[in-house]
């Protein structure tokens, strides 16, 4: 069966995409992120208009965020308190970042910059991941210790003024760092057109010391209004949300989430971790050889309202 | 004498307008259906483009004494071409070349290569023939290319990514004569066909000389719930946006509270 997208003009299998989406959820309800960085060049490769897949994607990561995040709620996974504090920064961080979107792209340096950005966080992100992942893995099979926090041991970071405490996380930290990670992750992902979830999961586990068991349900709840927002402000300034394609993806992707969420409860903390990091590095590894790799066609076209 | 010189003159004028008669010969042309509707289930259609040559002179179909040109414009619009090149290792877009306005869709069907008939200025001037849309680059932008070979480069790219898309077409012996003055031609639409208005010409040439031109019009629009979300996406965006999202959020609720849990 095939389906006529209004906004992005073109005819597609809805099977297809609904298997799309569904994979992409199920990465989602696994991992605790958006799957943005997934969709996004997945969209682009079957065909999507780039504009319509990055604005389009948003609304998946609105549907399969929920479908996770609710399920981790009903088992208190969620430090609400966190994500409101991490979120609250967020929103200067969008604004610096679509700024800074606005000045490279004045400067000619857009491409470039998205490019890199992409492959130096993915790549350093997925790199730490895994390294962490492994160390934790094998502490724990010596040990038999599973918590990456150790009390008492936060350093210059214990000194911040403005503690709070965060009961779900069971810390008593400054609002200081969480605050600067929103910033600086909404800010990345303004330039990047992602939720940015796959930098936020080890900030929460590495910067911040949340237990791994409530990190994954913050993050899904938080990018839930993150992606909300993206999705609003893509359908209001670009007009490129295209709802028929929205409603193919979601359909596939709530149901994906659920066997990803189902999935992840029977894995272990470290190896889900591991998992992600080497997701990350094989996305990183695609994007640094499109960079290097002679293409096929030197030239490409772009319409003049979406470049 | 002087009603001999009228006489002569009458039957001069009669023997001229019969010569001018025989060699006038000009093209009526249509499409098989004057709108076509973009619904749900669009997935690309075809166009019968039929005409005649009045006056024809031709002997038989197969005679090759008229050369048909169908050209099928969709609505122009401006284009950016960009070219990469190896910056310290890596390949980024490092120039580009904005063209003012280039159909885009482009349709030809012709008895034969356009070449082989008509001459190149002639060509040029109607916009017959992919080389022979008018190109202009904008004079602003961020463009190193000012000379004409990189000007040529940027335009045969642009031609082979739009043929690439399906979205410029050829057909070099599309056109057919059935009869001595009827003619038809099939044009495809394929599925990413840009929406609006399309513009179909159709030229008569004879011996390398354009004889005739006519201009029909198909209407491609968008009808039924395609219409109704695409106009709602640009007139009503805040309200589209805040739609999809209610929509995500119920599915993602719905889901989470549908499956069955097990711890």
């Amino acid at each position: 069966m095939t389906l006529y997208l209004p906004i992005a003009e073109m005819s597609v299998s809805v099977a297809v995409f609904l298997a799309l989406g569904a994979a992409v959820g199920f990465i989602s309800g696994l991992f605790g992120v958006g799957g943005g960085f997934l969709m996004t060049p997945l969209l682009t490769f079957l065909g999507v208009p780039p504009i319509v897949a990055v604005a389009t994607c948003n609304a998946h990561v609105v549907a399969s965020s929920v479908s996770g995040a609710v399920v981790h709620y009903r088992r208190n996974n969620v430090d609400v308190r966190m994500a409101v504090v991490m979120l609250s920064a967020g929103f200067a961080g969008t604004a610096l970042g679509v700024e800074t979107v606005r000045l490279l792209r004045k400067a000619g340096l857009f491409e470039l910059t998205v490019s890199l950005t992409y492959v130096t966080f993915l790549g350093v992100v997925g790199t730490l991941t895994v390294i962490e992942g492994i160390n934790a893995w094998r502490r724990a099979q010596t040990v038999g210790v599973h918590s990456p926090r150790k009390s008492g041991q936060h350093g210059w970071s214990d000194r911040l003024p403005f503690k709070m405490r965060f009961q779900r996380s069971k810390l008593y930290i400054s609002v200081i760092p969480p605050m600067v990670i929103g910033v600086f992750v909404s800010f990345i992902s303004a330039i990047m057109g992602i939720g940015g979830g796959f930098i936020i999961i080890p900030a929460m586990i590495y910067i911040l010391r949340m237990p791994t068991s409530v990190v994954v349900g913050t993050s899904l709840f938080q990018i839930v209004f993150v992606a909300t927002f993206a999705t609003i402000l893509h359908a209001w300034q670009n007009q490129s949300v295209d709802i028929v394609l929205a409603a193919i993806l979601l359909v596939g992707g709530v149901i994906g989430a659920q066997f990803g969420t189902a999935t992840g409860e029977r894995l272990q903390g470290e190896h889900i971790r591991i998992l992600l990091g080497v997701l990350v590095l094989i996305v990183a590894a695609r994007m640094g050889y499109d960079l290097v790799v002679t293409p096929a066609d030197v030239f490409s076209l772009g319409s003049v309202k979406g470049s | 004498m002087r009603l001999l010189a009228i006489i002569l003159a009458g039957l001069l004028s009669v023997s001229g307008m019969a010569i001018a008669d025989e060699a006038k010969e000009s093209v009526e042309a249509d499409a098989s259906t004057r709108q076509v509707a973009i619904t749900s289930s669009f997935t690309g259609t075809e166009i019968l483009v039929f005409g005649t040559v009045e006056n024809s002179v031709q002997p038989s179909p197969e005679a090759g004494t008229y050369d048909v040109v169908i050209v099928v414009e969709g609505k122009s619009a401006p284009v950016i071409v960009r070219r990469k090149s190896r910056v310290g290792g890596l390949w980024i877009n490092t120039s580009s070349m904005r063209f003012t306005s280039l159909p885009s869709y482009y349709a030809i069907a012709s008895t034969r290569p356009v070449d082989e008939f008509a001459d190149p200025a002639l060509l040029d001037a109607n916009g017959i023939g992919f080389e022979h849309i008018r190109m202009v680059p904008t004079a602003s932008g961020r463009t190193d290319a000012t000379d004409a070979t990189e000007l040529e480069g940027f335009k045969q790219a642009l031609i082979r990514l739009k043929e690439r898309e399906r979205l410029f077409v050829k057909s070099e012996f599309g056109v057919a004569f059935i009869g001595r003055s009827l003619f038809r031609a099939t044009i495809a639409l394929p599925p990413n066909v840009p929406v609006g208005p399309l513009t179909a010409r159709v030229y008569l040439f004879k011996e390398g000389k354009l004889l005739g031109q006519y201009t029909s019009h198909v209407r491609l629009e968008r009808e039924g719930v395609e219409r109704y979300i695409h106009d709602a996406a640009f007139t009503k965006p805040l309200l589209y946006g805040f739609v999809t999202v209610l929509m995500a959020v119920t599915a993602g609720l719905v889901a989470a509270f549908a499956f069955p849990r097990t711890a």
